[in-house]
């Protein structure tokens, strides 16, 4: 990637004035403050020497010049700060010069609760889609930039999280769940579906889109006032997190109203004033703590109207582990003492409730994950529950270890586990039918190349069939 | 003129031939049956080895032993002047070994000659001697048009019908045969058990791969791990299951397998020969589309080995100045 740029560079800066242009240019890099010492044997020569321009100093100089580089000198417009990290990031959902596909449906509100639509492909409608973008629930690495509109598949697996959400809601209580499985199998679509669905149902959707960003350090952060044992808010995350919320459940919030004063908010918001009044208080970080706590005070209310709430975070693991940040002691920070993932964590375990129903849902991930002993034992633990093994017979903490986190156990004492593996062959070709219709894959869809590329993909793992039949160029 | 000279004795032989009967032996078997000489071995044993004497076929070389008229028991004494003459004329020729063999095969073949026969192509496959290994092994310089001429009588009576073949002609055609009959070694067919599972084992490079292969509807595991778990590169999973791929079998036989040894790559090819060994088992007749995909044949290079003087097998040290 480099050598191509390297030499485009080079080409482009090579000086048509001759030596004399170039010694120049290169004394104008050489900072006058270096010392005139250098390990590198040619150019510490042609410091010593008395430059003349001659043939033979024009090949070390232009050797020299090849081998510094010269950034401002490139001819055409660097990108700016950050600007390719955006272009790396960047979510394209739509692409025109694929095919649309004929009879694709939209998903309605109570479509993905359906038996009978395991197995097709339905597009997310655009309210949706644009409510899915604000909160940040589609990724990069999915292939969305490849087909005409966003749609994806119903698995079962899909419709069975659905129901039991459903089920939840009846109860007014929440599902606690932990999406897991292999690489690539689907776990982050998953929340997004469940995240389509909430949306089409009117619940508030709290998304955290990257664990990560809250335990690597990359967010500011200060300690909670007057909190004991003292918890750390993350300003400027929580900040853009309420305005993500504000933003996309906007209708929502409008129809609701605040029930119980705040007397601690930076701006004075009246008992039965509507809630987006009181998300959009938030306009300076050091304040949107405090409102996002007040919001979720008022969501969080039985009766009175409130919706459902969907919270839901992807990369649990990284919030199983000490985070990056360190208190004034510089003692290492717990993620579970960062407040916002405090209040993940505590409706995970069911310690703090939602009343209205709803669901928690964490999503591992496989890509980046750190590894935590404990994390692993708490899921092999619930799997084998839900398996029907004796409490006796659950998966032990080796004897010595000594990696193992009793909070990390304790938050994950009574959730469900979800293990995500791979689509069924029916779902498989439904799928590649899909691709078909869209002109990506151009062969034919039959049971031979269903169950080739089924097997490739070690037994339908989506992504690996992605891989094995879409992406072939790229690896 | 040489030649000619020899088509005299062999003529010469042929009319000679007809008065012997029964089993046409070498020449110094004939001279060992004389017991001129009480023991058959004696020390002027000519063989380097100390053991090959007492096998007493014709590739010993022995001299004649010494003549001993009075331990023959006969009486000669009315005889005067005596000498011994071998029982064959062709004694006395340049290839006499061969044109003895030559002359016992033209008189089977007039003595079989009607009998039926079956197609070459029908006869059990045998691997004959070539001119310069029959040259070795009888240690005359047989010559190549002769050679030619014996070899067709060979393959004129080794197509006999086998149930009619006399007894005499497998002994005969035996000096004709290579010594290792590569026909011969066919291999152990695969059996299936009785879960209905084949075994096939395959090797690449240093990975050795052990694959049982069941009817069942495309399954994968290495391991104990999915195919996309085993190998990260999609390369690597088609290598594995291309002779399903090949023979349009995907969805037809799950496949669990044991691979160790080697790398990716090898393991993966290991597991193609293994596969498509197993899948022979149960269907021998995919053999000629497996071996149009290249899943028959091992392939046999390994590691080229380092050599002294160079960096690597070939790679040269770089150019120094001085």
């Amino acid at each position: 990637m480099s050598a191509p740029n390297c030499l485009r560079g080079c080409l482009v800066q090579r000086p048509a004035g001759g030596a004399a242009a170039t010694l120049l240019r290169h004394s104008t890099v050489m900072p006058a403050t270096a010392a005139h010492f250098s390990t590198s044997t040619p150019l510490h020569g042609n410091m010593m020497k008395p430059q003349k321009p001659g043939p033979k100093s024009k090949v070390l100089l232009v050797a020299k010049q090849w081998k510094k580089g010269k950034v401002a000198d490139r001819g055409g417009k660097s990108p700016l700060p950050g600007e390719r990290k955006a272009f790396r990031k960047r979510i394209l959902l739509s692409n025109n010069n694929a095919l649309p596909v004929e009879g694709l449906t939209y998903i309605g509100p109570g479509d993905l609760l359906d038996h009978k639509n395991v197995g097709k492909v339905m597009s997310i409608p655009d309210a949706a889609v644009d409510q899915l973008r604000t909160a940040e629930v589609f990724k990069p690495t999915q292939t969305w930039s490849i087909f005409r509109k966003p749609s994806m598949l119903v698995r079962s697996e899909t419709v069975d999280l659905l129901n039991r959400m459903h089920t939840a809601l009846g109860k007014e209580k929440a599902l606690r769940l932990v999406i897991a499985g292999d690489r690539i199998t689907g776990k982050s679509m998953l929340l997004l579906q469940a995240i389509t669905h909430a949306y089409l149902n009117d619940y508030i959707v709290i998304h955290i889109p990257e664990a990560q960003e809250l335990s690597i350090g990359a967010t500011e952060y200060a300690p909670v006032p007057h909190s004991d044992p003292v918890q750390f808010m993350q300003p400027n995350y929580v900040l853009k997190l309420i305005q993500a919320i504000r933003k996309a459940n906007e209708k929502l919030l409008a129809k609701m109203t605040t029930i119980y004063s705040h007397p601690d908010l930076p701006q004075n918001i009246p008992v039965s004033s509507p809630l987006l009044a009181l998300a959009n208080s938030a306009k300076e970080p050091e304040s949107a703590w405090i409102v996002f706590r007040a919001l979720f005070q008022e969501l969080t209310v039985k009766g009175h109207g409130r919706p459902p709430i969907l919270f839901s975070l992807d990369g649990l693991a990284h919030i199983m582990k000490m985070s990056e940040y360190r208190t004034a002691a510089f003692e290492p920070i717990h993620s579970h003492d960062l407040a916002l993932v405090r209040l993940f964590t505590d409706c995970l375990s069911g310690a703090v409730s939602l009343p209205n129903g709803g669901a928690v849902l964490a999503a591992m991930t496989r890509g980046n994950a750190p590894r935590v002993p404990s994390l692993d034992l708490a899921l092999s633990r619930r799997a084998a529950e839900q398996a029907g093994r004796h409490k006796n017979q659950l998966p032990q903490r080796p004897a010595f270890a000594k990696d193992y986190d009793d909070r990390v156990e304790a938050v994950l004492q009574t959730v469900e586990l979800l293990q995500l593996q791979g689509v069924s062959k029916p779902e498989a070709r439904s799928l590649m039918e899909y691709w078909a219709a869209s002109g990506v894959l151009r062969s034919l869809i039959d049971e031979a190349t269903v169950s080739e590329k089924w097997t490739l993909a070690g037994n339908g793992i989506v992504g690996e069939m992605e891989r094995a039949a879409l992406l072939t160029s790229r690896f | 003129m040489m030649a000619s000279s020899r088509q005299g004795i062999t003529t010469a032989l042929k009319g000679l031939c007809q008065s012997f009967r029964g089993q046409w032996q070498p020449l110094d078997r004939q001279f060992q049956a004389l017991k001129l000489s009480s023991p058959a071995r004696t020390t002027r044993c000519l063989s380097t080895t100390t053991n090959a004497s007492d096998s007493s076929d014709a590739l010993s070389i022995r001299a004649a032993p010494e003549l001993n008229l009075d331990a023959a028991g006969a009486d000669l004494s009315h005889i005067s002047n005596a000498r011994p003459v071998p029982v064959s004329a062709s004694y006395f020729s340049r290839m006499s070994q061969f044109n003895d063999s030559y002359l016992a095969l033209q008189k089977l073949i007039r003595s079989y000659q009607n009998l039926p026969v079956i197609s070459a192509a029908d006869a059990e496959r045998v691997a004959w001697k070539s001119l310069v290994d029959y040259r070795q092994m009888i240690g005359e310089h047989v010559k190549a048009s002769d050679f030619i001429k014996c070899m067709e009588l060979v393959k004129r009576l080794h197509q006999i019908h086998p149930k009619l073949k006399p007894d005499g002609v497998d002994e005969a055609l035996q000096p004709f045969k290579k010594d290792v009959q590569p026909f011969s070694n066919v291999p152990k067919p695969i059996p299936i058990d009785r879960f209905g599972r084949a075994l096939g084992v395959g090797k690449r490079k240093s990975s050795v791969a052990r694959a049982w292969v069941v009817e069942g509807t495309g399954e994968v595991q290495i391991n104990g791990k999915t195919l996309a778990d085993a190998f990260g590169r999609v390369h690597d999973r088609e290598s594995a299951v291309w002779p399903l791929h090949a023979t349009g079998r995907t969805d037809k036989y799950n496949v669990w397998a044991l691979v160790e040894g080697g790398g990716t790559t090898g393991q993966a090819e290991a597991l193609t020969l293994a596969v498509a060994k197993a899948l022979l088992a149960h269907e021998p007749a995919l053999k000629p589309a497996l071996r149009r995909a290249g899943c028959v044949t091992r392939d046999p290079r390994r590691v080229e080995r380092k050599k002294h003087g160079r960096v690597k097998a070939r790679k040269m040290p770089a150019w120094v100045k001085r």
